[in-house]
C-alpha cells in the first residue's frame, strides 16, 4: 500500500490541528455552528441522529492491518465498540462525542489515516476495486493512479466548495467492480492498440432522485493527462453547476442539460489549460512521479507465482461452498483473494465489532501480508493468500465468524444504516435487511437463488445503491411512518448484471412486515420462471417486471387493507 | 493577504439614492459595477486606478481585454459556501496573466482565507464579525501543498527531491 513521506506525514497532521483550532473555535463560540458544519464535514464529522458520525476515509479500499487495528482501538477508546463499512470503502463510527474530535483525527493522523474530504461539496473518496492490483482480469493496476489523484484532489483550493459533492471511481480490470457508470466521473484504465494506457473518461452518472447513467466524453486520455483532463471538468462544473436547488446540484444535470455543449466546454477548458495556463502544464503527471508511487504498489516481499492447487480436491460442505462464493481468481499463480463476510444473521451488513476489526487485522498478518481490502459491498478482502493456507485461513475465519459463504448471494446484500443512526433516512434499512437474512438462513436456498444483488436505502440518497440492485429497497415517509419501494433490474454496470441501468418500481410502497414476503415471493417467481442456468437477473431482462408484479402484490395484508 | 478595512477603503464605489449611479464621471479609485463599466468603458480616461466589481456567475472571460486598464477586480462571495469565485480569481491569474489586486467581497470567513490566497485573491475583505488573527494564522497550518496553485505553481510531485 501507498507509503506515507514525511511530507504526506506532516500534511495529515497539519490537518488535524487545523481541525482542532477550528473545534476549538467552535466551542469557544466564535466560530457558529453553521459555519462549523462545512469544515467539520470536510473532515468527515457528520452532526446524526443519536451522535456526531464520522466517516474515515479508507483511499480506494486499501488498508493495513496497522491501521485496522487503530481503527478497532478508536472504537473501543471513543466510541461503542464498533464501526460501519460503507459503499464508498469508508469506515464510519456513529458514537464519537463531538469534543473528542480532534483527538481522534490525531489518532488516525498516527497511523497514516484521515476524514478529508469524505463528505462535503468536494471531491470525495476515490473508490475502486477491492480487488484492485490482483485480479485475473487487470489490464492495468487503478492503485497507483488512483493514489495520485487522491493527493491531487487533497485541498485543492479552487474545488473546495462545488455546487454539491463529487464523487469518482476507477476501474483497472475487464471487469467493472467499482460501478464507475455510477459515479459524477468514472474511470476506466485502458489500453490502446500501441499498448498504451489511457483512461475512458465517463462524467455525470449518479444514484438519488434521478438515478443517471454516466456517459463517455473521451474515449482515451493519455494517462499522465487525467490531472488535467479532471480539472477542466470540475472547473466546468464549479461554475456552471446549479446552485439554486441543492436536489439539482449534482453534475449529472448539469450534463443532462447541456449535453453536448457540455463536452465542448469540457474539451475547450481542457485544451486552453494546456495551451494558455501559465503553469498548465505542471499537472501532467511526469513518470517518474507514477513511479514513484507504483512503488509501494509492488508485490508483497515474499510473494511470487506458485504452482496452481487443485484447491477443491477432497473440498466438502461448508469449506467447499465458501470456496465457491469467498474465494476469488488471483493475477498470480497459486494465490487467491478472500472475501471475509460481513453479512450474518443479527449483524447490520458491513458493520465490525471491535474485536472482529482485531481479528480481521490478525488474519491480515497471518494470511496476506498485512493487507486488506474494504469492497464496495461492505465486505473486507484479503487480496494475497497462498492456495496451500485456504484450509488454515477457513477454519480462523470460520472460528471468528467471517466465513458465511455468501459472497454474491442474496444475503450479501448491500445496506446503508439507514433511519436507525441517519437523520437523513426516511426508515430503517438495518431491520429490512435482518428480517430478509433471517428469512433466507438456509444455505441450500441461498445456492439455489444464486447470484443476485439485493441493495437496500434507507432513503433517496442511495448510500445503499438501490437503484443498481437487481433487487432495490428504498425507504419513503409516508404520512410519517415508514414504508418501502421495491425496484427490480437494475445494474451496476458488471458483466453479470448487464449495461449499468436504475431498476424500475414495481408498484405502491410496502410496508415493512410486508417486504421479506415480497422479497419471498419474487424469489420463488424466478425459480418458477427460469431457464436452465439463469440467473435472477437474466430472468428479469428475459421476461420483464410485469411477472413478478402480481406475486409481490398478493402479499399486500396492511397496505392492502389500508387502500 | 491584505485585510481590507471597509472604513479605511481607498476604493470608492459610485451610488444614488436607487443604487449604483448609471453613468459615473471619471475620478480616480472608483469601484465600478459591471454595468457602470460598460457604460464608462469607452471614454474612460486610461490613465486612471480603476476597480471592477465582478459577480459570481459572470463569464470572467469577458474582461479580458479590459484587464490591463483595471488595477483592482472584486469577486464575489454571495454565500461563503458558493465557490465560483475561486474559479474566476484561478482565470484571472493563470489564464489571463492578470496582475492587478483582486480582492475578495461579500460573506469572507476566516476558514476561507487559504484557499483565496492560493486561488490568486491578494485581499479580502472579512465580514465584519471575522477575527483577523485567526485569519492570519488560518495562513500558516500547512506545510506545503500537494497541487500547484496560483502563488505556487509546481505540485508537490515536481519538486526538486
Amino acid at each position: 500500500m501507498y507509503a506515507y513521506t514525511d511530507f504526506d506525514r506532516q500534511f495529515v497532521h497539519a490537518r488535524a490541528a487545523q481541525f482542532r483550532d477550528q473545534l476549538e473555535r467552535n466551542i469557544a463560540g466564535t466560530l457558529t455552528d453553521d459555519e462549523f458544519r462545512p469544515l467539520r464535514l470536510q473532515n468527515g464529522w457528520y452532526v446524526q441522529r443519536h451522535a456526531p458520525m464520522l466517516r474515515v476515509a479508507v483511499p480506494y479500499g486499501v488498508l493495513s492491518s496497522k491501521q485496522l487495528r487503530r481503527l478497532a482501538e478508536i472504537a473501543r477508546r471513543w466510541d461503542r465498540g464498533y464501526g460501519h463499512f460503507t459503499t464508498r470503502q469508508n469506515l464510519q463510527y456513529n458514537w464519537i462525542p463531538l469534543k473528542d474530535a480532534a483527538d481522534v483525527m490525531d489518532a488516525l493522523a498516527d497511523v497514516d489515516m484521515h476524514g478529508i474530504q469524505t463528505s462535503g461539496n468536494c471531491i470525495r473518496n476515490i473508490t475502486a476495486d477491492g480487488l484492485a492490483g490482483v485480479a485475473a482480469d487487470e489490464i492495468v493496476d487503478p492503485r497507483p493512479y488512483a493514489e495520485v489523484l487522491r493527493q491531487w484532489s487533497t485541498l485543492h483550493p479552487e474545488f473546495a466548495f462545488l455546487p454539491r459533492k463529487f464523487k469518482i471511481a476507477i476501474s483497472g480490470a475487464a471487469e467493472d467492480r467499482a460501478a464507475i457508470a455510477w459515479h459524477d466521473i468514472g474511470l476506466q484504465l485502458v489500453k490502446n492498440e500501441a499498448g498504451e494506457v489511457g483512461f475512458k473518461v465517463l462524467v455525470g452518472g449518479g444514484m438519488g432522485r434521478t438515478p443517471i447513467i454516466g456517459q463517455v466524453i473521451n474515449e482515451f486520455l493519455p494517462w499522465n493527462q487525467i490531472l488535467v483532463y479532471i480539472e477542466a471538468i470540475v472547473r466546468v462544473y464549479n461554475r456552471y453547476g446549479r446552485r439554486d436547488n441543492m436536489y439539482k446540484a449534482r453534475i449529472k444535470i448539469l450534463v443532462k442539460a447541456e449535453g453536448q455543449a457540455f463536452f465542448d466546454a469540457v474539451n475547450a477548458e481542457f485544451a486552453h489549460i494546456l495551451a494558455d495556463d501559465a503553469g498548465g502544464h505542471e499537472h501532467i503527471i511526469p513518470r517518474s512521479e507514477l513511479e514513484r508511487v507504483a512503488a509501494s504498489f509492488v508485490v508483497p516481499a515474499g510473494v511470487a507465482a506458485l504452482p496452481a492447487l487443485d484447491i477443491f480436491e477432497g473440498a466438502q460442505g461448508g469449506y467447499k461452498r465458501w470456496l465457491e462464493r469467498n474465494v476469488h481468481a488471483h493475477k498470480l499463480g497459486g494465490y487467491r483473494g478472500v472475501t471475509l463476510s460481513l453479512k450474518r444473521i443479527g449483524i447490520p451488513p458491513g458493520d465490525a465489532t471491535d474485536a472482529q476489526m482485531e481479528a480481521a487485522a490478525e488474519l491480515a498478518e497471518r494470511f496476506s501480508h498485512g493487507e486488506l481490502r474494504v469492497t464496495h459491498d461492505q465486505n473486507l478482502l484479503l487480496p494475497w493468500v497462498r492456495e496451500s493456507e485456504l484450509p488454515a485461513l477457513h477454519a480462523a475465519a470460520k472460528a471468528n465468524g467471517f466465513a458465511t459463504p455468501n459472497i454474491g448471494l442474496l444475503s450479501d446484500m448491500i445496506a446503508c444504516p439507514g433511519g436507525d443512526f441517519c437523520a437523513l433516512a426516511n426508515a430503517r434499512s438495518i431491520p429490512v435487511a435482518a428480517a430478509i437474512t433471517e428469512r433466507f438462513q438456509d444455505l441450500d436456498e441461498l445456492y439455489d437463488i444464486g447470484d443476485i444483488d439485493l441493495h437496500i436505502s434507507g432513503c433517496i440518497n442511495s448510500c445503499g445503491h438501490h437503484h443498481s440492485g437487481h433487487i432495490g429497497i428504498l425507504g419513503v415517509d409516508k404520512d410519517g411512518s415508514e414504508w418501502y419501494q421495491i425496484t427490480l433490474g437494475g445494474s451496476d454496470g458488471s458483466t453479470l448484471s448487464g449495461a449499468a441501468v436504475p431498476g424500475k418500481v414495481i408498484g405502491p410502497s410496502f410496508a415493512a412486515d410486508e417486504v421479506p414476503d415480497v422479497i419471498d415471493a419474487i424469489v420463488q417467481t424466478y425459480r418458477r420462471e427460469r431457464a436452465a442456468a439463469e440467473r435472477f437477473i437474466d430472468t428479469v431482462r428475459r421476461i420483464g417486471i410485469e411477472p413478478f408484479k402480481a406475486p409481490a402484490n398478493a402479499q399486500r395484508t396492511l397496505t392492502a387493507a389500508a387502500r | 493577504m491584505k485585510f481590507i478595512d471597509p472604513h479605511h477603503d481607498q476604493w470608492h464605489r459610485v451610488v444614488g439614492e436607487d443604487g449604483p449611479k448609471p453613468d459615473p464621471d471619471p475620478a480616480p479609485r472608483l469601484l465600478l459595477t459591471l454595468e457602470q463599466w460598460h457604460a464608462v468603458r469607452d471614454h474612460w480616461p486610461a490613465e486612471l486606478p480603476t476597480a471592477v466589481e465582478v459577480p459570481n456567475d459572470h463569464a470572467i472571460e469577458d474582461l479580458a481585454a479590459d484587464l490591463p486598464r483595471l488595477a483592482l477586480v472584486v469577486l464575489q462571495f454571495p454565500k461563503w459556501v458558493d465557490g465560483r469565485a475561486y474559479s474566476q480569481a484561478r482565470l484571472l491569474r493563470t489564464r489571463y496573466r492578470y496582475a492587478g489586486e483582486i480582492r475578495a467581497s461579500g460573506e469572507v470567513l476566516v476558514d476561507m482565507v487559504l484557499l483565496l490566497a492560493r486561488c490568486g485573491f491578494d485581499a479580502a475583505q472579512l465580514r465584519a464579525d471575522q477575527d483577523l488573527d485567526a485569519a492570519r494564522r488560518a495562513l500558516s497550518f500547512f506545510p506545503g501543498h500537494y497541487q500547484g496553485d496560483t502563488a505556487h505553481a509546481k505540485p508537490h510531485f515536481a519538486e526538486a527531491r
